[in-house]
């Protein structure tokens, strides 16, 4: 059974922030913030926002470029660090802003960063089951809400906007993109779950949901250093098993798609894994690390430069530590039925 | 001791850095020795000049924050400093 991303879609808050807005607010320059993370502006989302918004515009999008409507959606899936609520998730908020979609399952996959990455393992598993013909995957955040904008949180807050991606996972390509997914390869490490993430409200905290008094529980917390060490080399050794069991060398990627958390990490990545810096698709500098939506956002700024028969390799860590690596094959423009090898 | 190659990268970033190496219970981010992307390079650099891979449980910027905590986990690791 194939499964192509036959869709990929974006939508961006129209405030921009730029780092000579924001270096006031964190007692730091704006240059530092350039140098230190290689973003110079990201957006917000305006008061009345939410992350379900961000979702439902960028899936809208993602159909439009498919030429489906919301009714064609057999499973939504959908990854955010920054729901509308807590309870319930996002998912179900944005199938029913979508207004035209049914009544199906509408699943919110909590793995940060690395959500496209498990939701299209997940949607894989239910094209090849039958379980559904068209699943919409999402990552959107209204992170910049929950932002501490102080001095004592300058690394973090420096770091984070808001964002959307969506794409259409199907067993054939449609009249837009047409990326072949070849393989899936997940992993998570819980021993650090400690070391990035939001812990409060939680029942992991003591007594209480809210403590009040633990203001910095609700947070974001990132170790970066350590974040930044972990990631390189999760990312590293997950390339090059997904390399290795598809018989490919590293030179026979054409294109990197990061999650974009920091330059440092990307360059870092980009060296281990012996790929020049022209060939890692980069837009940091403009979004910002958008956590839940940034490998959507990367893949949607990616498609101009994706020719067909070019193969991408699409990366990707978060908090848990949850991490993972997905080989895809750019089919022909206007692929029509399976987009057999012997096409590319 | 740190090993000689290690201890001459540090040197030589300290000489880039224009300072000069703390002393071995002063964190060398705070000097300004290492930061995020080059604490990937230095981890890189102690694997490969003492044959040894940093286990995950150790791979945290603290297990390196400083020479003596360097030279603490190259000891306990079995690597002779």
């Amino acid at each position: 059974m194939s499964c192509y991303i036959a869709a990929c879609g974006a939508a961006l808050p129209e405030r921009i922030v730029t780092n000579a807005e924001l270096a006031p607010m964190l007692g730091i320059a704006p240059e530092w913030i350039e140098a230190n993370s290689g973003i110079r502006e990201r957006r917000w989302v305006a008061a009345q926002q939410s992350a379900s918004d961000l979702a439902t515009a960028a899936v809208r999008d993602a159909l439009r470029q498919a030429d489906l409507n919301a009714s064609a959606i057999d499973y939504l899936l959908g990854g955010t660090l920054s729901p509308d609520y807590q309870v319930p998730g996002v998912a179900p908020i944005v199938q029913r802003k979508l207004m035209d979609c049914r009544l199906i399952p509408a699943l919110d996959v909590r793995v940060g960063c690395a959500a496209l990455l498990y939701s299209l393992q997940i949607a894989r598993g239910l094209l090849a089951s039958n379980a559904a013909r068209t699943v919409v995957c999402f990552g959107a955040e209204a992170q910049s809400k929950g932002l501490d904008l102080h001095p004592r949180s300058a690394e973090l807050s420096m770091l984070f906007g808001d964002g959307a991606g969506a794409i259409v996972v199907s067993q054939q390509p449609t009249t837009g993109l047409a990326l072949r997914v070849e393989d899936v390869l997940l992993a998570t490490d819980g021993s650090f779950a400690e070391d990035l993430g939001v812990r409060a409200p939680g029942s992991g905290n003591g007594a209480r949901w809210r403590d009040e008094e633990r203001a910095e529980l609700f947070l974001p917390k990132m170790n970066g250093r350590t974040v930044i060490l972990h990631a390189v080399r999760k990312l590293t050794e997950a390339t090059r098993e997904l390399l290795d069991r598809n018989q490919l060398s590293f030179d026979q990627i054409d294109w990197l798609v990061p999650h974009q958390a920091n330059l440092n990490l990307l360059r870092a990545l980009g060296k281990k894994l012996e790929i020049e810096q022209d060939r890692i698709i980069v837009n940091l500098d403009r979004y910002g690390n958008t956590s839940g939506a940034s490998a959507y956002l990367a893949l949607h700024d990616a498609q101009p430069r994706l020719q067909p028969g070019a193969r991408v390799l699409v990366l990707a860590f978060g908090a848990g530590f949850t991490w993972g690596a997905a080989l895809l094959r750019v089919c022909p423009p206007g692929a029509r039925g399976a987009c057999a090898p012997a096409d590319l | 001791m740190l090993p000689q190659t290690i201890t001459n990268y540090l040197q030589q970033t300290a000489r880039e850095a224009r300072t000069e190496l703390p002393d071995h219970n002063t964190s060398l981010f705070d000097a300004g020795l290492l930061d995020s992307f080059s604490l990937v390079e230095f981890v890189t650099l102690l694997e490969e000049e003492c044959s040894c891979q940093v286990a995950d449980a150790e791979l945290r910027a603290d297990t390196f924050d400083t020479i003596a905590k360097i030279e603490a986990y190259l000891s306990q690791a079995g690597v002779a400093v």
